[in-house]
C-alpha cells in the first residue's frame, strides 16, 4: 500500500488551509496550545519545539456523500469521509485544513458506512472520476449547493478552536485571515514532487496545484500547504500593516509606532519549511524564485527596523538637545 | 468592538444614524462591519447605495448563515459595490467599510443553542478583523437584541468590548419609551442581567443617541413667531427634565443629532460634499455625527453616570 492510499487507488489529494492570528494577547504557551487543540480524547496533540514551537491536532472526520466539483459540469458523486485538523504555530497562528484523497473509479453502488469508516479521510467516487475536470472544478470558484465544501469544514474547525476559553480575544492587532485552496495529482512514475502555480484568485483566495509522487501522505501534503498559506498570510498580513501605517510619511513616530505590534509578534514567525516533510521542501524554491517570498518579506522587515532605528536616533537627538 | 445599536420604536434614525457611524470611522481609517440585525426593516444597503442587497440579499446573509446553511455570511464592500458616486472612489487612507445584510425573506426567528453558537463565532471573528462592528438590531424587545444579550454574557466573549447605543427621538412619547427600553422590567438591563450580565457594568456600556432633534434656536424654529419659539423652548426644556428624571439625561448621553433636512428627505450618508460643495446638509448634522463616531471609544464618555 502506498502512503497515498488509504485508499485502493488514489488518484488526487486536495484541501483548503484557512490562516488567522490566534486570538490572544500573548503567544500561547505550549500546555494550553495543546488544551486547546485536543479535539479528540483518545488521539494525542502532536507537539514539537525545534526549530519552533508547533503543534498538530488529531484529525477530526466529516461525513460526507455529495457531489465534486468539476469544470465543464461534469457530475461525479463522492462517498467518504473529510478529514480535518487544525495546526498552531509559535502559539501565535492558528491554521484549519480539511483534505480528502480521492481514490480511483470505484463500483456503482454505494458500499455501507462501515467501508468508509474503515478508510478515514478517503473520498470514493460512484462510477469514474474525470480527475483533470474535478482538480479544475475544485480550485475554481466557490462550491455549490450540493457540492463538496472543503472551506465550510475547515471554516468550521476553525472556529471550534476560535471560541476556546483559553483564548483572551484580545490579539495585539486586527487581521484578516486568508483561505488557500490546493489540488496534487499524482506525479508520473519516477518523477519527484513539483509546484505547478500558486495563484491569488478572486476573494483573496489562493490556490494551489501540485503533482506529488505515491509515497507522499496526505498529512505531510497538507503539512506544505499549510506552511505556504502560513508564510503568504505573514507576507499579506505585514505588507498591509506597513500599508496602513503609512511609513515614510510626515507623522514618522506615529507610523513606526504603530508597526510596534509587528515586530512584538510577527517577525520572528518566518521560518520556511520548519515542518514540511524534507522531499518536499524544494518546492519553496519555486516560490522563493517568483514571486520571491523571502526576498519581500526582507525588504520589509529591512525598511521596519531602518525607520525604527532613525526613530531612535531622533530621539535620542530631541532628548540631548531639551537638556 | 462590539457596537449594538437599539431603539424601541421603528423609525427613530438608528439605522441611518448607525451607517453614517460607521461611515465616519472608515473615513478616519478603522477598519468597520455593518451587521445588518434589523431584520424587520433592513435598510442598511438603501443608506450606503448598494442596490444588489436592497432589503438584504437573495441568500447566503446572516439569516442562510445563522441556520447553518452557509460557513460564513455574505460580505458586501461598500466601497467597491456602491453606486454612490462620492463614495466609489475610496478615499486615501480610509479602512475598510463592510456590510453584512440579512437574508431578503429572512424575517426573524427563534434563538436556539445552534444559533447562538454561530452568532457566537460571527462576533469573535469579525471582532478579530475589524475596529468597529456596528449590529444594528431591530426595534424593541427583538430576537436579535435576545441574541446580542445572551451571546455578549458568554465566557467566550469577555474579552471583547461591547457597547449599546440606545437611539430615540426628541419626543415625550420617544423619551419614555427609550427609557423604558433600557429601565424597564422587560428592559435590557433586566434582560441582561437575567443572562449573566453584571447589572452595573452592563449600566455603564449603555448611552443614548437622540436623533432627528430640533434646535429651537436655529433655522428655522429661529423665525418663527415670538410666540411659536417661546412654545418651543419651553418643551425642549420640559423634555431635558423628563429626560433626567427618566435616566436618559445628559450624562447618559452620547451624541445628539440635529434635524436634518436631507435626512428628513432621503435615508442616505452625509458626506463632507453634501455640507461643503453642494451645501445640501448641515454644518451642525455632519459635526454631530463626527463627534458621536469618535466618541464611541472615548472612554471618558463612557463609564459610571
Ligand atoms: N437627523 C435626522 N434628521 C431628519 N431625519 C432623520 C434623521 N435621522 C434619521 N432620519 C430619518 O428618519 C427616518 C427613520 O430613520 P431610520 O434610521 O430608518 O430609523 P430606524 O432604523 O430607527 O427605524 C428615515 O427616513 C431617516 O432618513
Ligand atoms: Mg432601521
Amino acid at each position: 500500500m502506498t502512503a497515498w492510499g488509504r485508499a485502493a487507488d488514489p488518484v488526487l489529494i486536495c484541501g483548503e488551509v484557512r490562516t488567522g492570528l490566534l486570538q490572544h494577547s500573548e503567544s500561547l504557551p505550549a500546555r494550553a496550545v495543546a488544551d486547546l487543540l485536543r479535539l479528540r480524547p483518545d488521539e494525542r496533540v502532536r507537539i514539537s519545539e525545534r526549530p519552533n514551537g508547533y503543534a498538530v491536532s488529531p484529525e477530526v472526520l466529516t461525513g460526507v456523500d455529495c457531489r465534486l466539483p468539476a469544470a465543464g459540469g461534469a457530475r461525479t458523486r463522492v462517498v467518504g469521509t473529510v478529514a480535518a485538523r487544525a495546526v498552531v504555530t509559535e502559539g501565535r497562528m492558528l491554521q484549519a485544513t480539511a483534505s480528502i484523497v480521492v481514490a480511483g473509479p470505484g463500483p456503482d453502488v454505494r458500499h455501507p458506512w462501515s467501508h468508509y469508516l474503515a478508510r478515514p479521510g478517503v473520498v470514493e467516487p460512484l462510477g469514474k472520476l474525470p480527475e483533470r475536470a474535478v482538480a479544475d472544478g475544485l480550485l475554481a470558484g466557490r462550491a455549490r449547493p450540493g457540492e463538496l465544501d472543503l472551506g465550510a469544514v475547515a471554516e468550521r474547525l476553525l472556529a471550534r478552536v476560535a471560541r476556546h476559553r483559553a483564548l483572551d480575544q484580545r490579539a495585539p492587532f486586527k487581521s484578516r485571515r486568508t483561505r488557500l485552496r490546493w489540488v496534487a495529482l499524482r506525479a508520473l512514475d519516477g518523477e519527484g514532487p513539483s509546484l505547478d502555480s500558486f495563484t491569488l484568485a478572486e476573494d483573496g483566495l489562493r490556490t494551489v496545484e501540485l503533482r506529488l509522487p505515491a509515497r507522499v501522505s496526505p498529512a505531510a501534503a497538507a503539512a506544505l500547504c499549510e506552511d505556504l498559506a502560513l508564510h503568504d498570510w505573514l507576507l499579506t498580513t505585514l505588507v498591509r500593516m506597513v500599508e496602513r501605517s503609512r511609513l515614510g510619511s510626515a507623522d514618522a513616530p506615529e507610523a513606526v509606532l504603530s508597526l510596534r505590534p509587528a515586530v512584538d509578534h510577527l517577525l520572528h514567525l518566518w521560518m520556511p519549511t520548519a515542518h514540511v516533510d524534507r522531499t518536499l521542501a524544494p518546492l519553496w524554491d519555486v516560490l522563493e524564485r517568483e514571486p520571491g517570498f523571502t526576498r519581500q518579506w526582507q525588504t520589509l522587515v529591512q525598511r521596519i527596523r531602518d525607520q525604527l532605528a532613525l526613530q531612535a536616533i531622533t530621539l535620542r537627538r530631541d532628548a540631548l538637545t531639551a537638556h | 468592538m462590539l457596537v449594538f445599536a437599539a431603539s424601541d420604536k421603528g423609525g427613530t434614525g438608528r439605522s441611518v444614524t448607525s451607517a453614517n457611524v460607521a461611515f465616519r470611522r472608515a473615513l478616519a481609517g478603522d477598519d468597520v462591519a455593518y451587521v445588518d440585525f434589523d431584520f424587520g426593516s433592513p435598510t442598511a444597503a438603501a443608506v450606503f447605495d448598494v442596490p444588489e442587497a436592497m432589503g438584504g440579499v437573495e441568500s447566503g446573509g446572516l439569516h442562510t448563515y445563522l441556520r447553518g446553511k452557509a460557513a460564513e455570511p455574505v460580505r458586501v464592500d461598500v466601497w467597491a459595490e456602491t453606486e454612490h458616486e462620492v463614495l466609489r472612489d475610496r478615499p486615501t487612507g480610509a479602512g475598510n467599510l463592510v456590510l453584512l445584510p440579512g437574508d431578503r425573506s429572512g424575517g426573524e426567528f427563534a434563538v436556539g443553542k445552534d444559533v447562538l453558537r454561530r452568532c457566537t463565532d460571527l462576533f469573535l471573528r469579525l471582532n478579530s478583523e475589524f475596529d468597529i462592528v456596528v449590529v444594528d438590531l431591530s426595534a424593541g424587545r427583538s430576537f436579535a437584541m435576545d441574541m446580542a444579550l445572551e451571546v455578549t454574557s458568554l465566557p467566550e466573549l469577555r474579552g471583547v468590548g461591547s457597547r449599546w447605543l440606545v437611539y430615540h427621538r426628541w419626543t415625550r412619547q420617544h423619551v419614555i419609551a427609550a427609557s423604558g427600553l433600557v429601565f424597564g422590567s422587560r428592559g435590557i438591563l433586566a434582560g441582561g442581567v437575567a443572562r449573566g450580565h453584571d447589572e452595573e457594568d452592563l449600566a455603564n456600556r449603555i448611552r443614548f443617541v437622540r436623533a432627528a432633534v430640533p434646535d429651537p434656536e436655529a433655522a428655522p424654529w429661529a423665525m418663527v413667531p415670538p410666540a411659536q419659539s417661546a412654545w418651543m423652548r419651553k418643551c425642549d426644556q420640559d423634555l431635558n427634565e423628563l429626560a433626567a428624571q427618566r435616566n436618559v439625561g445628559y450624562t447618559r448621553m452620547l451624541g445628539s443629532i440635529p434635524l436634518e433636512p436631507v435626512l428628513q428627505w432621503r435615508e442616505q450618508l452625509i458626506t463632507d460634499e453634501d455640507v461643503l460643495s453642494s451645501r445640501v446638509a448641515n454644518m451642525e448634522t455632519l459635526q454631530a455625527l463626527k463627534d458621536l463616531a469618535q466618541a464611541l471609544d472615548d472612554d471618558e464618555a463612557w463609564g459610571p453616570a
